[in-house]
C-alpha cells in the first residue's frame, strides 16, 4: 500500500499538467450533476450566477480560494527560503544548509501540483458561478493570461531542473549554475505571483480604458493603484510563511524526534525557520502601511470603510494576531538563549522581562479599539463612543508608535540571540557598543515623540510626514546595527557553544503557534481586501447583483478562516507526509 | 438559537476536544492537532465577542413622485440616502465629531447655496481641490471627495436633490430644493449604478 502511495505521490507530482487535464475532464463531467441553479434573466439574456444547494457558491469559492492562495503562497515562499538556504550553504561551506534546502525543495514538487490542482478547481468554480464577471475579467486580462500560462512553463522546467539536478550540480561551476537555477525559479515564481495580483487588485482598484489595443487596455488594468503595493506585501509574506511552515515542521518533528541527532537536526531547522520568520515579519507592517496609504489615496470610502467602517473591528482582531506573532517569535528566541547557552539564563533574565513587558503594553495599546459601539446609555456616561481614559490609544498615531516599538523590541531579541554566547575581540568593539546603543536608544524615544507630537497635528501631516519618519527611523536602525553585528561578530570569541536539542517542548509548540498566527493573518486580511469592495465585483464598475452581494459579519467570517486554516494545515500535514515517506523507508533500523 | 450561539457553541466544542486530545492522547502529531484546535477555536470566540456588523448592500431608496409633494419629503428621503448609499456619513459629521475625518456639514446648508452644493457633490474637483489639504503640483488623485454621481457611490439626480434637501433642513434653512425639480421615470438618465451593470459589457463587446 505504501509503495502505491508512493508511486501515486510521485506521479501526481511529476505530472501537474495530466492532472490538472484530468481534473477538466472530471468538472466537465460533474459539474452539471450538481443540481446548480442559474441565475438567467430568460433565453436571451446571459447567465450572470449560479449557486449550488447547501454551502452556496460563495462559501465553496471562499474555502477554494483561500486554499489555494495559502498554497500559492507556501509555493512562492519555499523557493525562496530553499534558494537562500542553498547559498548559505554553498559560501559557509556548511553541508546541513544545503541539505535543509533540498529537503524543503523535495516538497515544491508535491506542493506544486496541489496547488496547480486546487487553481484548477478555483477556475471552474469561477467560470461556473460567476459566468459574467469571469467573461468581463477575461476581456480585459486576456493577454496576460497567455503570459501566465508561458511563465507556469518556464517554472515548470526550472523547477525539475533544479531539484532533480540537485545532486548532479553540487561541485565548481555546476553549483553556480544550480544557483543560478534557484534564482531563476524565484524570478519566473515571482512573475507568476504577480500577474494574478493585478487581476485580484484590479477588482480593488480597477483602471478601465475603452481605447486602445487589447494589450493597452490589459496593461492599464494590470498597472493600477494597489498592484505594487500588494506585491510587495504577498512577497514579503511569503517569505513569512515560508519560514514559519519550516519552522513549525522542525517543530513537530522535533516532538516526536526519538535520537539525539534527530533532536539536533530539527532544533536547528526550527531557528532557521524562525529566523527567516521574524525576517521577513520585521519589514512587512511597512509594506502594510504602504498598501493602506494607497487605498486611502486611491478611494477614501475604501481606505475607511477597511479602517473605521464595519472592518475597523476586523482590524483589533489582526492587533491580536500580530501582537501574538511577535510575541511567539520573541519568545523562541528567548527560549533559544536560556536553553542553547549554558550559563546564559541569569544573564539574559532581565532583559527579556523588560522586553515582555514593553510587548505586552504595547500589544495593549494596539488593540484598544478607535470606538466603541455602546449604548446611547453608556456612550453618555463616556461622553462619547470614545473611552475617556483608554480612548487616547485607540488613535493611528498610538498604533503607529506601538507598531514601531514592537518591531524595534524583536529586532533588538535578534540581536541579542545572535550576540549570545560570543565575546568581542574588535578593538573598535566599545566603540560600535556605544554607537549601537546610542542609535537604538534615540531611535526609540523619536518614534514615541514623534507618536504624542502626532496627536498635534493635522492628520495629513501626521501621515505625510510622522508615520513616515518612524518607518524610516526604524529601518534606519534595523539597516545600521545588523551590519555592525555581522562585523563585531566576524572577529568574536565563542566563549559558549550552543548546544541544539535542548529546548523545551514549549518550544515546538511555539513554533507551530507561529505558523498558524501567519495562516489566520493571511485569511484575515484576504477577507478585508474582498469586503473592502462592498457590494462591487469590480469596485465602481461591475456590480454583485447576486443573493450574496454582501460581506458576513466577522464572527461567521472568522468561523471560516479557521477552517481554511485547518485544512491547510492538514493539506501542508500530507504534502510533508508524502515527500518524507521515502526518507523513512531508507533510514537505518 | 441565533447564529452567533450557534457559532460559539461549536468554537467551544472545537476548544474542548483540543483539551481532550492534549489531556488523553500521547501521540505527538495528535497533541499538535489538538494544540490547533485550541487556538482556532479561541481566535473564532474572540471574533465572535466583538460588535458583529455585517455589510449590506444599499438599499434603493424608491422615488414615487406621486407621494413625494413637500420640500420636508424629498428631505426625509435624503436623509436616508445620506446615511445608506449616499455613503455621505462615512467621511462627514453633522455636528463636531473626533472620528469624521473631512469637513463638517452641520449648517451646510446656510452657508453654500444648492446649486453650489449641487456642483460640489457631481465636480468635486472644481474648488475642493485647491482648498482641502492639498499643496504643491498636482497629484495623481487630488480629490478626496468623489464623484456622487458616478460609481461606485452613483446617485441620481432625484437622489442628490433629496440629498441637498435633508442639508439645507438640517440647516434650519428653508429648503430651497422644490418637488418640481425632480425628474419623472423615463425622462430621467437611467441611474448611474443601473448604468454600471451593463457598461462592463459594453466595453466587452466594444472589442
Amino acid at each position: 500500500m505504501k509503495h502505491v502511495i508512493q508511486g501515486l505521490g510521485r506521479k501526481i507530482a511529476g505530472s501537474p499538467g495530466a492532472l490538472l487535464t484530468a481534473l477538466a475532464i472530471i468538472g466537465s463531467l460533474g459539474l452539471p450533476a450538481m443540481g446548480m441553479a442559474a441565475d438567467s434573466g430568460g433565453a436571451t439574456t446571459a447567465t450572470a450566477y449560479r449557486d449550488i444547494p447547501g454551502i452556496g457558491s460563495r462559501n465553496l469559492v471562499w474555502i477554494i480560494a483561500q486554499l489555494h492562495l495559502l498554497l500559492a503562497g507556501f509555493v512562492l515562499g519555499v523557493p525562496i527560503f530553499a534558494w537562500v538556504c542553498e547559498i548559505v550553504g554553498w559560501k559557509s561551506g556548511e553541508k546541513r544548509y544545503d541539505k535543509l534546502a533540498k529537503e524543503f525543495t523535495k516538497l515544491l514538487t508535491s506542493s506544486y501540483a496541489t496547488t496547480a490542482l486546487f487553481g484548477g478547481i478555483l477556475l471552474f468554480l469561477l467560470i461556473g458561478f460567476y459566468p459574467k464577471l469571469m467573461a468581463y475579467l477575461t476581456d480585459i486580462f486576456f493577454p496576460s493570461f497567455l503570459v501566465y500560462c508561458l511563465l507556469f512553463l518556464l517554472e515548470t522546467a526550472t523547477l525539475y531542473l533544479y531539484w532533480y539536478g540537485w545532486d548532479a550540480m553540487q561541485d565548481g561551476g555546476k553549483k553556480t549554475f544550480h544557483v543560478f537555477l534557484g534564482f531563476l525559479l524565484n524570478v519566473f515564481a515571482f512573475f507568476i505571483m504577480i500577474v494574478p495580483n493585478s487581476w485580484a487588485t484590479f477588482q480593488a482598484s480597477p483602471v478601465v480604458i475603452s481605447e486602445g489595443s487589447d494589450l493597452a487596455r490589459a496593461w492599464a488594468a494590470t498597472w493600477n493603484p494597489t498592484w505594487w503595493p500588494v506585491n510587495i506585501h504577498r512577497l514579503i509574506a511569503n517569505v513569512v510563511l515560508g519560514g514559519y511552515i519550516c519552522g513549525a515542521y522542525a517543530g513537530i518533528r522535533y516532538l516526536a524526534a526519538k535520537g539525539t541527532e534527530e533532536r539536533n537536526h530539527y532544533d536547528w531547522m526550527g531557528y532557521v525557520g524562525n529566523f527567516i520568520g521574524v525576517f521577513g515579519l520585521l519589514p512587512l507592517p511597512f509594506a502594510g502601511y504602504w498598501l493602506m496609504r494607497e487605498i486611502y489615496q486611491y478611494n477614501q470610502q475604501m481606505g475607511i470603510t477597511l479602517m473605521g467602517g464595519f472592518l475597523s473591528w476586523l482590524f483589533i482582531l489582526q492587533a491580536m494576531l500580530i501582537g501574538v506573532l511577535f510575541l511567539g517569535s520573541n519568545y523562541y528566541f528567548w527560549l533559544g538563549i536560556t536553553h542553547r547557552i549554558p550559563g546564559s539564563e541569569m544573564r539574559y533574565r532581565k532583559p527579556i522581562l523588560t522586553m515582555l513587558v514593553i510587548l505586552l503594553l504595547c500589544l495593549g495599546v494596539w488593540m484598544t479599539p478607535h470606538s466603541l459601539v455602546a449604548s446611547l446609555e453608556e456612550a453618555r456616561k463616556m461622553g462619547g463612543t470614545h473611552h475617556p481614559l483608554l480612548g487616547v490609544f485607540g488613535v493611528m498615531s498610538a498604533k503607529m508608535t506601538v507598531a514601531n516599538l514592537m518591531i524595534l523590541v524583536t529586532f533588538m531579541s535578534f540581536i541579542m540571540y545572535w550576540r549570545a554566547g560570543k565575546e568581542e575581540t574588535a578593538t573598535w568593539a566599545k566603540l560600535a557598543k556605544a554607537v549601537m546603543s546610542a542609535v537604538l536608544v534615540v531611535a526609540g524615544i523619536v518614534v514615541v515623540v514623534l507618536g504624542v507630537w502626532g496627536y498635534f497635528v493635522p492628520a495629513i501631516v501626521r501621515i505625510n510626514y510622522f508615520s513616515t519618519s518612524q518607518v524610516l527611523i526604524v529601518l534606519f536602525v534595523m539597516l545600521t546595527i545588523t551590519p555592525l553585528t555581522a562585523l563585531l561578530l566576524k572577529s568574536a570569541k565563542t566563549t559558549t557553544e550552543m548546544i541544539w536539542g535542548r529546548m523545551p517542548p514549549r518550544a515546538g509548540y511555539s513554533l507551530v503557534l507561529n505558523a498558524v498566527m501567519v495562516i489566520l493573518l493571511m485569511t484575515l486580511m484576504g477577507y478585508a481586501r474582498s469586503s473592502s469592495r462592498v457590494h462591487w465585483h469590480i469596485y465602481g464598475v461591475m456590480r454583485d447583483s447576486s443573493q450574496y452581494a454582501f460581506s458576513p459579519a466577522l464572527g461567521y467570517a472568522a468561523a471560516f478562516m479557521a477552517l481554511n486554516t485547518f485544512l491547510f494545515c492538514m493539506l501542508v500535514a500530507f504534502i510533508f507526509w508524502v515527500a518524507t515517506m521515502g526518507d523513512k523507508a531508507k533510514a537505518p533500523h | 438559537m441565533s447564529e452567533v450561539t450557534q457559532l460559539q457553541l461549536i468554537g467551544l466544542t472545537v476548544v474542548g476536544t483540543g483539551v481532550a486530545i492534549l489531556l488523553f492522547i500521547k501521540a505527538q502529531f495528535a497533541r499538535v492537532i489538538g494544540f490547533v484546535a485550541i487556538v482556532l477555536g479561541l481566535f473564532s470566540l474572540v471574533a465572535l465577542s466583538v460588535p458583529q456588523m455585517a455589510s449590506l448592500p444599499p438599499a434603493e431608496e424608491k422615488f414615487d413622485l406621486a407621494t413625494v409633494k413637500t420640500p420636508a419629503d424629498m428631505a426625509a428621503i435624503g436623509q436616508k440616502i445620506f446615511f445608506s448609499k449616499g455613503q455621505c456619513a462615512l467621511c462627514h459629521s453633522i455636528g463636531p465629531s473626533e472620528s469624521a475625518r473631512c469637513p463638517d456639514l452641520k449648517g451646510i446648508g446656510a452657508k453654500l447655496r444648492k446649486e453650489f452644493i449641487y456642483e460640489s457633490l457631481t465636480q468635486p474637483q472644481a474648488y475642493i481641490y485647491l482648498d482641502y489639504r492639498h499643496e504643491g503640483p498636482p497629484k495623481e488623485y487630488p480629490a478626496r471627495m468623489p464623484y456622487i454621481n458616478k460609481n461606485p457611490i452613483g446617485l441620481s439626480k432625484n437622489e442628490i436633490l433629496s440629498v441637498i434637501a435633508f442639508l439645507q433642513q438640517m440647516s434650519g434653512e428653508p429648503v430651497s430644493v422644490s418637488p418640481a425639480e425632480l425628474e419623472m421615470p423615463g425622462a430621467a438618465p437611467a441611474a448611474p449604478t443601473k448604468a454600471a451593470e451593463s457598461a462592463p459589457m459594453a466595453v466587452a463587446q466594444a472589442h
